[in-house]
């Protein structure tokens, strides 16, 4: 990957004021209001702390935010595809677009002339500020963030450099996804991107956004958001493959809203990094939505991936299912904490929360807490979580037929992720996250 | 095989009371009770907080957010909710010095 | 079952206890708590230096921690605990033969049953009244055989040393805010051995009962079982209903020794205005079972969590719990299992039922340490919603640092089935009385493990019960 040249402010989080994360560029009002607001609550606020229940297995104090260099706002470059990118896409079946981002700043960006002429558009945030102010105000700007993540939320909208905007019009359905590529090369930075993607009713809309970097020597953090929102009939696919290199600590708060007899898949594959955190919010806001949350993640020396759910069920007829499943071997450690909360009059809600571990190595330690909150009598609701080991009669068994005990272990692995991939709608997607998995686990 | 290193002087820690040190990045509490002085991993093996914040009595020590009591000489829980041990260090008096085995 | 039977009729909202007994107190402390009111407790019981240096330390202790911010709505609570009486003595002493029970404290408790009990079957009974054990016995045959059953006070007066070794090593003062402020107030409550291989088939049984209004109950209990023996105890609670909200905040310790088995029965049926904050936990060695059930029926708010500390090779942790939550009634309730050792094994299960305005929530905690190979824990919980204004939560903690281990969960939320009413409304019954059988059918299996012939204040489960035989 190449290097970048370092940005106009060099000064660290904790020396930072608003001027020096503002950089050199004008912004449309929007934006920079929003984001002077944000870095004025960020101040204010208290960072979470271990006695927060949210935070209670992840120590923000063990990250060192306020040494690291922010990076700030500036003018979208247009550089060309790089070698690494290319190859990547090479692999990755049929795509609409692809969007390169450094450090959260949009450095390439193309959307097939024929998707383009469809009406569906694909830009930077910014640029989105000027032509779509008010989607993007009310789906971003003024998203009010749970307390426990207000504090990482506002520091990422104060930090908004780029982040790229999808936006598809009435029943237009893309053929195929947009793929955005999220490169983090400079150690030591703090840096946020943020993926806005929006079906109008009717449409259909597909997202793969992939983190990469290198192993990088300083500590790194990566913060994201995604405001993924379906209107009426819509369907959304977003996947979030973070295969980042170690060094990297990554926040990612994503919030779906899915409107009446919409579908929303997301899917969060975690790889990478050394720490990976990601709150992830299905509000099903119209009657006869459908949400379905899939994650999978792969934890191998000391990195901890920590999984935040909620299923919020805030209108009647609504459907959400989740099926979060994590493999751990050496010192990996993860979390996951669910909840489903069905207000008052969701009836007939259908909640489904499902999270099984694999624990494969005697270092290894994982938590899980599926939580519900049940405020409606009509509904069908239920959890399940498992913490386990792979079964012994299949890992002799292949073990018998001559593989190794870490390969027969890895094997059953990848069996074990196999029924959460095969919920992944689209083919080329399916492959990416598969190639990918197959490279962490070392099949 | 011991390897003493001299983490505090021997006035640091008065009878029945408490010296937190950091040795080579362990946390280590230095508690002198009855005259002895003993030295424990400073951290809880219920849920993370240092003993050199804790009480001592009658050859114990006990962790001041939920009640945990620890032998002195073992690092051995004596009462819930510890139900794991603490790492325990040999600790040797050399001159002013108080010295602990980080082997 | 009757014809017209229906939920109401089961009598799940009634209460039948909320009776008042005049107020005739031998002592009664100034509301509120202090340092004061600690030093008289320990006076009125003559206790040695060291209790009493105790008290006053837990007393600090409880000052220094912030209120929980979890679980229940406690934030009227504080207001609570400046008007309640902490310490209010109805007798000079305890009694051990019934007839030298003043006459309005038996009439309370013929009126709930206890002689009656007592003459049937049961190994021994304590009574507690406000804030003394008034009544103790014990059945000649357990006590040839070295079985203790004795008020808590008197467990210390008699058995110092034994006391000492025990006390406070299962729930220590610091372990919560209301731990703390039993530790420093307590009163009241039973101390119970069980010598080696002593089996006491039958149940002890304590009673619990609170008249005064605004009145706080703090029992202590310590329960030691020998290597290889066996008991039950049982213990009820009630109160009269009143205005202002009274408080009871009880510590029960039991030590279940190699190979031994215990099982502990509540069966909480305060009225409607308690708070109800109570810490109890087992320590449980190598090859011993251990058995909580819990049922949750009256208070305003109970947050309980009855724990196995599974510390010995192969020990067993179960606990059984069982919440109904009513109008104004929130049930904070579950249970906590501890593998600290290889081969540990646990069961949960826990119903909940809500109605109308009430809430049930579960909260639980399995962990798994490092090194407690082949660990194995199962938890179930299955709430049942009965109106669209009820609320369920289930919030379990699941922290699992042994790879050897495994662990399961499971939750279910559901309402009375339409299909299940159909099918008992297209036999006959109306609406209610089909629900009334749903119901029913629901804390069966938790209701079959209670002892009924023994625990007279089951008396509104003894009605879902017997009244179970189709008419």
């Amino acid at each position: 990957m190449s290097t970048m040249t370092a940005g106009p402010a060099e000064s660290t989080l904790a020396a930072a004021d608003f001027d020096a994360l503002s950089g050199e560029v004008t912004e449309p009002e929007t934006i920079a209001g929003a984001r002077a607001a944000a870095w004025e609550r960020f101040n204010a606020l208290p960072w979470p702390t271990k006695k927060s229940e949210e935070w209670r297995y992840t120590d923000l104090a063990k990250v060192g935010f306020e040494a690291l260099t922010p990076v700030v706002p500036a003018p979208a470059t247009a550089e060309a595809l790089s070698a690494d990118v290319r190859e990547v896409l090479g692999r990755s079946g049929e795509r609409a677009g692809v969007v390169v981002l450094r450090e959260g700043r949009v450095a390439h960006l193309e959307l097939e002339p024929e998707v383009a002429r469809s009406g569906v558009v694909l830009s930077s945030i910014r640029d989105a500020a000027d032509r779509h102010p008010e989607v993007l105000k009310r789906a971003l700007l003024e998203a009010q963030p749970g307390p426990a993540e207000e504090k990482l939320w506002s520091l990422h909208l104060a930090l908004l450099g780029g982040g790229y905007f999808l936006y598809v019009p009435r029943g237009v359905e893309m053929p195929a996804p947009i793929h955005a590529f999220h490169i983090v090369e400079r150690a030591g930075t703090l840096s946020s991107a943020h993926s806005f993607v929006y079906a109008e009713s009717g449409a259909r809309a597909a997202v793969i956004d992939e983190f990469l970097s290198d192993d990088l020597e300083a500590e790194t953090v990566s913060l994201h958001g995604a405001t993924i929102t379906g209107e009426g009939g819509a369907g959304i696919e977003y996947v979030a493959l973070q295969r980042f290199g170690r060094g990297v600590k990554r926040f990612s708060t994503q919030h779906v809203t899915a409107g009446r007899d919409s579908s929303v898949v997301t899917f969060n594959v975690a790889l990478g990094g050394d720490l990976s955190r990601a709150d992830v919010t299905s509000r099903l806001d119209g009657p006869g939505s459908d949400s379905e949350m899939l994650a999978l993640w792969f934890g191998d020396s000391n990195q901890h991936f920590d999984h935040h759910t909620l299923q919020h069920h805030a209108a009647p007829h609504a459907h959400s299912d989740l099926l979060f499943k994590g493999a751990l071997t050496d010192a990996g450690s993860s979390v996951f904490r669910g909840l489903i909360r069905v207000d008052k009059g969701a009836q007939l809600t259908d909640a489904y929360q499902t999270n099984r571990n694999l624990l494969l190595s005697e270092s290894s330690h994982a938590s899980a807490l599926p939580n519900l909150e049940i405020e409606a009598d009509d509904v069908r609701c239920s959890h399940g979580a498992t913490i386990g080991q792979v079964e012994d009669g299949q890992l002799f068994y292949l073990m018998s037929r001559g593989l190794t005990r870490r390969q027969a272990e890895r094997l059953l692995v990848f069996g074990f992720f196999d029924e959460v991939l095969g919920r992944l709608p689209m083919e080329g997607v399916r492959a990416r996250v598969r190639e990918a998995i197959e490279e962490k686990i070392g099949l | 095989m011991s390897r003493f290193v001299t983490v505090a002087r021997v006035d640091d820690v008065p009878e029945n009371g408490t010296c937190g040190v950091m040795a080579e990045d362990l946390a280590i509490a230095l508690i002198r009770s009855g005259g002895e002085v003993y030295a424990l991993e400073d951290c809880c093996s219920h849920e993370e907080f240092p003993l050199s914040d804790g009480e001592v009595e009658a050859g114990e020590i006990t962790c001041l957010l939920h009640g945990a009591r620890f032998d002195l000489a073992t690092g051995a829980p004596r009462a819930l909710p510890a139900v794991m041990p603490v790492r325990r260090f040999d600790v040797r008096i050399d001159g002013d010095d108080i010295q602990v085995d980080l082997g | 079952m009757p014809r017209n039977e229906t939920i109401t009729e089961l009598g799940l909202d009634e209460y039948k206890y909320g009776f008042v007994t005049e107020d005739k107190p031998v002592f009664k402390a100034v509301p509120g708590l202090s340092e004061d009111i600690v030093r008289q407790i320990s006076h009125h019981k003559e206790e040695p230096q060291w209790m009493l240096e105790f008290r006053l330390k837990a007393l600090e202790v409880y000052y220094s921690k912030p209120m929980p911010k979890w679980g229940g709505d406690l934030s009227k609570l504080e207001d609570t605990l400046d008007e309640i009486y902490f310490y209010l003595k109805p007798q000079d002493q305890m009694e051990r033969s019934w007839d030298d029970v003043p006459q309005e404290i038996k009439d309370t408790f013929e009126k709930l049953g206890i002689p009656e009990a007592e003459r049937k079957a049961l190994a021994g009974v304590g009574a507690q009244y406000e804030s003394e054990m008034v009544y103790h016995s014990l059945k000649e045959q357990w006590e040839e055989q070295g079985v203790i059953f004795e008020s808590i006070e008197d467990g210390l007066a008699k058995h110092p040393e034994l006391f000492r070794q025990y006390f406070s090593t299962v729930v220590p003062t610091h372990d919560n805010k209301f731990a703390a402020l039993n530790s420093a107030v307590w009163s009241g409550g039973s101390f119970v051995y069980i010598p080696k291989g002593v089996k006491v088939e039958i149940p002890l049984q304590a009673y619990f009962r609170v008249n005064a209004e605004r009145m706080g109950q703090f029992e202590r209990t310590l329960i030691i079982c020998e290597e290889g023996a066996e008991a039950h105890y049982i213990e009820g609670c009630t109160a009269p209903v009143y205005s202002t909200d009274s408080f009871h905040s009880g510590v029960i310790e039991i030590v279940v020794k190699k190979g031994a088995r215990f099982r502990y029965t509540t069966i909480q049926n305060w009225s409607n205005n308690m708070y109800n904050l109570v810490t109890q936990r087992a320590l449980v060695h190598e090859e011993a079972k251990m058995e909580w059930l819990d049922g949750n029926l009256g208070s305003k708010l109970t947050m309980k969590y009855p724990s196995c500390y599974l510390v010995g090779e192969r020990a067993h942790g179960e606990i059984l719990s069982i919440a109904y939550a009513g109008d104004g009634q929130h049930q904070d309730t579950g249970g906590k299992v501890i593998h600290a050792a290889p081969n540990t094994t646990s069961q949960i299960t826990s119903k909940s039922i809500s109605k109308g305005l009430g809430r049930s929530s579960y909260r639980g905690l399995c962990k798994v340490y490092d090194g407690a190979e082949g660990a194995k824990s199962n938890v179930e919980c299955d709430a049942l919603l009965l109106d669209e204004t009820s609320r369920t939560d289930t919030y379990p903690y699941i922290e699992i640092d042994e790879n050897t281990a495994s662990i399961g969960h499971e939750a279910t939320v559901s309402k009375v089935g339409d299909e299940q009413l159909f099918y008992l409304m297209s036999r006959g019954l109306d609406e209610a009385e089909a629900m009334a059988m749903i119901v029913r059918g629901f804390i069966e299996p938790v209701a079959k493990e209670l002892p009924l012939e023994y625990a007279i204040e089951l008396n509104r489960l003894i009605e879902l019960e017997m009244e179970g035989s189709v008419g």
